[in-house]
């Protein structure tokens, strides 16, 4: 990591002297141009779309127990946000931990077992087993043996991260360059040195990949435990809300989950451009 | 004074059921300070060769000595300077960065050079990067990328220089240019410098002795002195001892493919 950040600082520091390469300086022009219209086209797509429903709910007089419009949802929503946004920071921190821990944990699987080729075929099979059984069915046992609190969600997005982590880190330690890989051994660097300059740095652009799905897996995973036994958050609202059949506030309580999705993969994306500032993939982006 | 001897070494390879005789009874001695090539068919063992003298692979039988100890001792003491046949630029590093990489490593291993930064950063603008120290490789075009392999071993403080056919992925015209920068380079610094190489004209143009090899098993089938003064420049080439060397070889290879 401590390359990585470095270089990270490094590239900081070097802009401002502007006689760095041109070709960078362009690079970073466009990327911030592109953006813009990175951000108009999805947000056309979303008033399009919303405009539709609301219309369709209005001409069609469609009763709001089967489709509440767009607009009483979001008054509905902002009528009491706070208490929104109150089950929403329950959900987004069991979910955010969970991811945490999960890749914490799939990180030290990684290094484990593309280490040894014994270990990766004793461990792999279980982490296999647990990522094949689905979460559906062992959130109710994780909520009897851990209680109606945070621990059991934290605990299911956390598995749901794990697996996707694990095999990605695994690749990304061992898809070593080759003459990179001997050029460090020429010098007689020792496993730690080649671990931290070259396997680590060398697995970013794959865990960073598994991020972007695993952050919104993880949200799901939080959602899915609380429907299994909770008081707080945003599953739990949803639950309770579909019995007492209370449309508008239910989908007030899905908007926040579906915000929350996006703001955080977006997180991950921003996060992912920083660091990978030198893969080809971060090259050009667009379209 | 003879600083690397290789006293006849010999190296199989086993895959499944075939065993390769990579070298058999191989033996040069190469003089500090100066500039070997190696030159062969392909597959006679040349790369093997080069790297049992780096301790990246070890020989069956024989003896080989870096400056007194084994290639794995030499290797610690951090005394080899590696360049492989793509260049082994970490990405996530820029060029300058690149260049610090050998000082990072096995730090406390072998003889504590001081990183020269300045002496990395003349280098690099000796072969045209001066405007590039903070470039990322994929910035830079292969020849370029290559160039930076070269002087970072050359910066590294690594007494012993191993260059894996640098230029192959190169054009001709790159590689030409690239020719006449390193031989530039190396004429000032005087490293011990183990080339290997395809090209006949390259060896003749940058060595001091030329070890010739031959197939199945690898073996060397003569060492040519190359007398041909120094400062050397492209001049050279056109001169007839230079085309009497190259023709020499020429007819020291084809006389082992005829055979
Ligand atoms: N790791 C290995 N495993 C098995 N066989 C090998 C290995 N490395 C080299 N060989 C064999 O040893 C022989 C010599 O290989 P080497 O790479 O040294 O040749 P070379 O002279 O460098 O060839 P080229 O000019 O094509 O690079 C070849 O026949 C090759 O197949
Ligand atoms: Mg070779």
């Amino acid at each position: 990591m401590s390359s990585t950040e470095n270089a990270m600082e490094n590239r900081v520091s070097a802009s401002p002297r502007g006689k760095a390469v041109p070709r960078v300086k362009l690079g970073k022009l466009f990327g911030s141009e592109g953006n813009w219209s990175h951000y108009i086209q999805p947000a056309l797509a979303f008033i399009v779309l919303f405009g539709t429903w609301e219309l369709v709910v209005r001409i069609f007089n469609v009763n709001p127990l089967t489709l509440p419009a767009p607009s009483g949802v979001l008054k509905v929503l902002f009528s009491d946000f706070g208490f929104y946004l109150e089950h929403a920071g329950v959900t987004l921190k069991e979910a955010v931990i969970g991811f945490s821990v999960g890749t914490f944990v799939a990180l030290i699987g990684g290094v484990l077992m593309s280490h040894s080729r014994f270990l990766e075929r004793t461990l792999l099979p279980i982490a296999v087993l647990a990522s094949v059984t689905p979460i559906v069915a062992i959130a109710p046992l994780l909520i009897i043996w851990f209680g109606f609190g945070a621990l059991p969600k934290i605990i299911i997005a956390a598995i749901i991260t794990f697996f996707p982590m694990l095999v990605n880190s695994i690749t990304g330690f061992r898809s070593i360059d080759q003459n990179n890989y001997e050029y460090l051994r020429s010098l007689h660097a020792n496993k730690l040195e080649i671990f931290l300059k070259l396997r680590l740095p060398n697995s970013l652009p794959y865990l960073f990949s598994a991020s972007k799905t695993c952050i919104s897996l993880s949200v799901i995973g939080a959602v899915v435990a609380e429907w299994s036994g909770s008081d707080k958050g945003l599953g739990n609202l949803i639950q309770m809300f579909s019995n007492y059949m209370q449309m508008e506030k239910m989908f007030a309580a899905i908007l926040m989950l579906a915000v929350m999705g996006i703001v955080l993969t977006t997180l991950v994306r921003f996060i992912e451009q920083r660091a990978l500032y030198w893969h080809s993939s971060t090259n050009k982006r667009n379209g | 004074m003879t600083y690397i001897t290789v006293n006849r070494i010999s190296k199989k390879f086993k895959r499944r059921d075939q065993i390769t005789e990579a070298l058999r009874d191989v033996g040069i001695e190469i003089e500090q300070g100066t500039f070997v090539s190696l030159i062969g068919p392909s597959g006679c063992g040349k790369s093997t060769l080069l790297r049992i003298i780096g301790g990246l692979e070890t020989a069956d039988d024989g003896d080989i000595r870096v400056g007194g100890v084994t290639p794995i001792e030499a290797q610690s003491d951090k005394q080899f300077g590696f360049v492989p046949q793509a260049p082994a630029l970490f990405p996530w590093r820029t060029v300058i960065e690149n260049m610090r990489l050998p000082f990072e490593v096995n730090r406390k291993g072998g003889r504590q050079t001081p990183e020269q930064s300045e002496e990395a950063k003349e280098l690099l603008r000796s072969v045209g990067l001066g405007e590039f120290l903070d470039a990322y490789p994929k910035e830079l075009s292969g020849g370029m990328q290559q160039r930076v392999g070269i002087v970072r071993a050359f910066a590294s403080g690594a007494p012993i220089l191993l260059m894996d056919e640098p230029f192959s992925a190169l054009d001709e015209i790159t590689r030409e240019m690239i020719r006449y920068q390193l031989v530039e380079i190396w004429e000032k610094h005087k490293k011990t410098v183990v080339f290997v190489t395809h090209s006949i004209r390259e060896a003749v143009f940058l060595s001091d002795k030329i070890v010739v090899m031959s197939n199945r098993p690898g073996r060397i089938s003569e060492i040519v002195d190359v007398d041909l003064p120094r400062p050397r420049s492209h001049e050279l080439e056109e001169t007839s001892e230079y085309q009497r060397y190259v023709h020499h070889i020429k007819g020291l290879l084809r006389e082992r493919w005829e055979q």
